[in-house]
């Protein structure tokens, strides 16, 4: 243990001394986390926005309920989704991920009508569902109550007939800084440890620094558990920047349980391990680097680390299902903000599962002797 | 297990497919010596040693190390044995004080890492960043690391390749100095000078082959060519004459020199005497005394630099 814990030291005190694995480690998601904050906050897009229209009669939309729907939609600020009438609004949203969803109750037209005829003693009312960490709720909420406001003017000179009552399906209220964190961590986990695996093996494999290694008593296991221990502690390191970052920055509100460390260290173990197969194929640390980008990339963009997967076309949702770090996210998400710690444990026992199977694999692939 | 050797070697062959990179060589290495292993790159030399450091197995034969077989007991060689690979090199960003420290840990040794720095003349680089080393000390820091285990014998694979003379000097030096300490030092190089300075036998490697194995002034003396006589800026016309006297010369158009093949039986005053006879003018003469460039030039019919050249 001794070795390991040597090793271990050694490999720190180089990441301190290079700056540049610093700046890649920690101030780059810094600042990918500083941008995307400030992006999200004034974004003018056409939002998705998902109606259940409870208001039928005889399977057709009600006056009132239509009515709205045709503002809604002449808005142009918004994708319109029509969700069957019979499902559960709320369980529909949680399902599915739905950033915003309005419910036009049944009765809706009756109410509207009674409404205007008693001058607003009595209101209808929609319910308008959201996923508050999501960056486009708070937005949609903003343009849904503008034109409710405008409506009850047309309609009144300013009587609310008609009201908006809201229904955050997200157990806390967080923001959109709150979702993207998560995934940034799960990234830079990701990250720091295929390309600190990958580089450092092709690294000393050109230098013949595990020849030298190997002329000494370190075993190879040692080695790599001294390299697994570093990854998790720098992902650890980066997690804590991030979430510091957060808090100041943009007063971040999320939980940090044993389930999130432990997804954070399995899903390094997981990479670590990923990142010796890699490096078993290459041949020097260029083409290590390369390969390391070739992983990661795809894996950054179609693992809704910045987005959400329901926000990508269905084939690349598809291919998102097979990409481990999507599971890392949304362990860590179910983790740190929805506060689902069964999905969190499940998730987190898959990625350890498969970090095993990895690290294993690497393990036995990796060769510091010559044949 | 105790030996009388350093090293034993019986028959050793290590292919590649097709490639036959060492053919069944055979030697041994005597407790306390510096021995050699002299060839140009490609003839086995790292091979050989790195079957040796247990870095890669033998297609076939047996070799001990300090009466260890390699194959089996190869934690007992690393515990005893201390390594110089070709081009040390070790964690950039770590100090020259922080690199002896950490291979010391590697074998839980705790050697007084101050004595090992001024061992190799690194203490005013005792903080500096290994990256920021040039290529000489970086090799010192190399040969201070093969001995923090106070190893029986050190293996020093191409110990000065690419060092300046200087820097090449100073590495001799240290050798030399773990020699008079006792050390068994088994050293890899295509540097003639080097195995003829510093060894005390050398091991000529040819193809995977060794073609000859002896002290350097046995080789010579065994496979050496004769000393030569130069006469520089003469005519050719010197040619005839002195082949009258029943040795070997020839004219090098390019330089005007004569290269003369001294034997036992003709001295350089008896040439002298016939050049000035015959009014043959010559201008400085030099003499050169046969070294183990010659060897190898006579044992495998190519010179070293030739060698080195084609590969």
């Amino acid at each position: 243990m001794s070795h390991v814990v040597i090793d271990l030291k050694a490999s720190l005190k180089t990441f301190w001394r290079d700056k540049s694995t610093i700046f890649w480690t920690l101030a780059f998601p810094t600042v990918l986390i500083l941008l995307f904050g400030a992006i999200f906050s004034q974004s003018s897009i056409r939002y998705d926005l998902y109606v259940q229209n409870q208001d039928l009669n005889d399977g057709k939309a009600t006056y009132w309920s239509s009515s709205l729907i045709t503002v809604l939609n002449s808005t142009n600020a918004f994708n319109i989704h029509m969700v069957d009438a019979s499902a559960n609004g709320t369980d529909y949203a949680l399902t599915n991920r739905l950033s915003s969803l309005i419910i036009i109750p049944s009765g809706f037209n009756t109410s509207a009508n009674m409404a205007l005829y008693n001058q607003g003693a009595t209101t209808a009312n929609i319910t308008f569902v959201y996923d508050q960490s999501t960056s486009s709720a708070p937005i949609v909420q903003s343009i849904v109550m503008s034109i409710v406001d405008r409506l009850n003017f047309e309609l009144s000179r300013g009587i609310e007939y008609l009201t908006v009552e809201d229904l955050a399906i997200a157990p806390k209220r967080f923001g959109f800084i709150d979702f993207f964190i998560p995934g940034v961590i799960g990234m830079t986990a990701m990250t720091t440890s295929i390309f600190t695996s990958v580089s450092i093996s092709a690294r000393f494999k050109q230098n013949g620094i595990f020849h030298k290694l190997a002329t000494t008593p370190l075993r190879r296991y040692e080695w790599i558990l001294s390299r697994t221990i570093y990854n998790i502690l720098i992902s650890y390191l980066g997690m804590a920047v991030m979430m510091l970052m957060g808090i100041a920055v943009f007063g971040m509100k999320m939980t940090l349980d044993a389930v999130s460390l432990l997804m954070v260290a399995m899903a390094s173990l997981m990479f670590t391990g990923l990142g010796m197969i890699i490096a078993r194929f290459v041949k020097d640390p260029d083409g290590a680097d390369a390969a390391a980008n070739v992983i990661t990339f795809p894996m950054m963009f179609l693992s809704g680390t910045f987005f959400q997967l329901s926000q990508m076309p269905q084939f690349l949702q598809t291919i998102a299902q097979v990409l481990p770090l999507t599971y890392v996210n949304e362990g860590l998400r179910a983790a740190m903000i929805f506060g689902q710690t069964q999905q969190a444990i499940i998730n987190t026992a898959l990625i350890a599962a498969l970090g095993i199977a990895s690290i294993v694999v690497g393990s036995l692939i990796t060769k510091w002797e010559e044949d | 297990m105790s030996s009388s050797y350093a090293i034993e070697v019986k028959g050793l062959t290590k292919r590649y497919g097709e490639l036959v990179a060492v053919n069944g060589i055979s030697f041994a290495v005597n407790r306390g010596e510096i021995f050699a292993f002299l060839g140009p790159n490609g003839a086995g030399k790292t091979t050989t040693v790195e079957i040796l450091e247990c870095l890669r197995k033998p297609t076939s034969g047996k070799a001990y190390v300090l009466g260890n077989d390699i194959e089996r007991n190869q934690s007992e060689i690393k515990k005893r044995t201390g390594v110089l690979p070709q081009d040390f090199y070790t964690y950039e960003r770590l100090t020259v004080k922080e690199t002896i420290q950490y291979y010391a840990g590697m074998f839980d040794a705790h050697p007084d890492v101050d004595e090992l720095i001024r061992l190799v003349d690194l203490e005013d680089k005792k903080n500096v960043l290994f990256r920021n080393l040039s290529g000489g000390l970086k090799q010192r820091l190399g040969i201070a690391v093969a001995l923090v285990n106070d190893p029986e014998m050190i293996f020093l694979d191409e110990p000065t390749s690419g060092l300046d003379p200087k820097a090449r000097h100073g590495v001799w030096h240290l050798i030399d100095g773990l020699h008079k300490k006792g050390k068994t030092v088994f050293l890899t190089t295509h540097y003639m000078e080097e195995a003829e300075i510093l060894a005390d036998r050398v091991g000529i490697i040819h193809n995977g082959t060794i073609v000859a194995l002896d002290s350097p002034a046995s080789l010579i003396s065994e496979h050496g060519t004769r000393n030569l006589l130069i006469l520089k800026k003469t005519s050719p016309k010197a040619v005839p004459s002195i082949e009258k006297l029943g040795i070997k010369a020839k004219y090098d158009g390019t330089t005007g020199d004569v290269t003369v093949h001294l034997n036992h039986t003709v001295g350089v005053s008896e040439i002298l005497h016939t050049l000035s006879s015959t009014e043959v003018p010559f201008g400085e003469l030099q003499l050169k005394r046969s070294s183990l460039e010659d060897v190898f030039l006579n044992l495998t019919g190519v010179s070293l630099e030739e060698e080195e050249g084609s590969i």
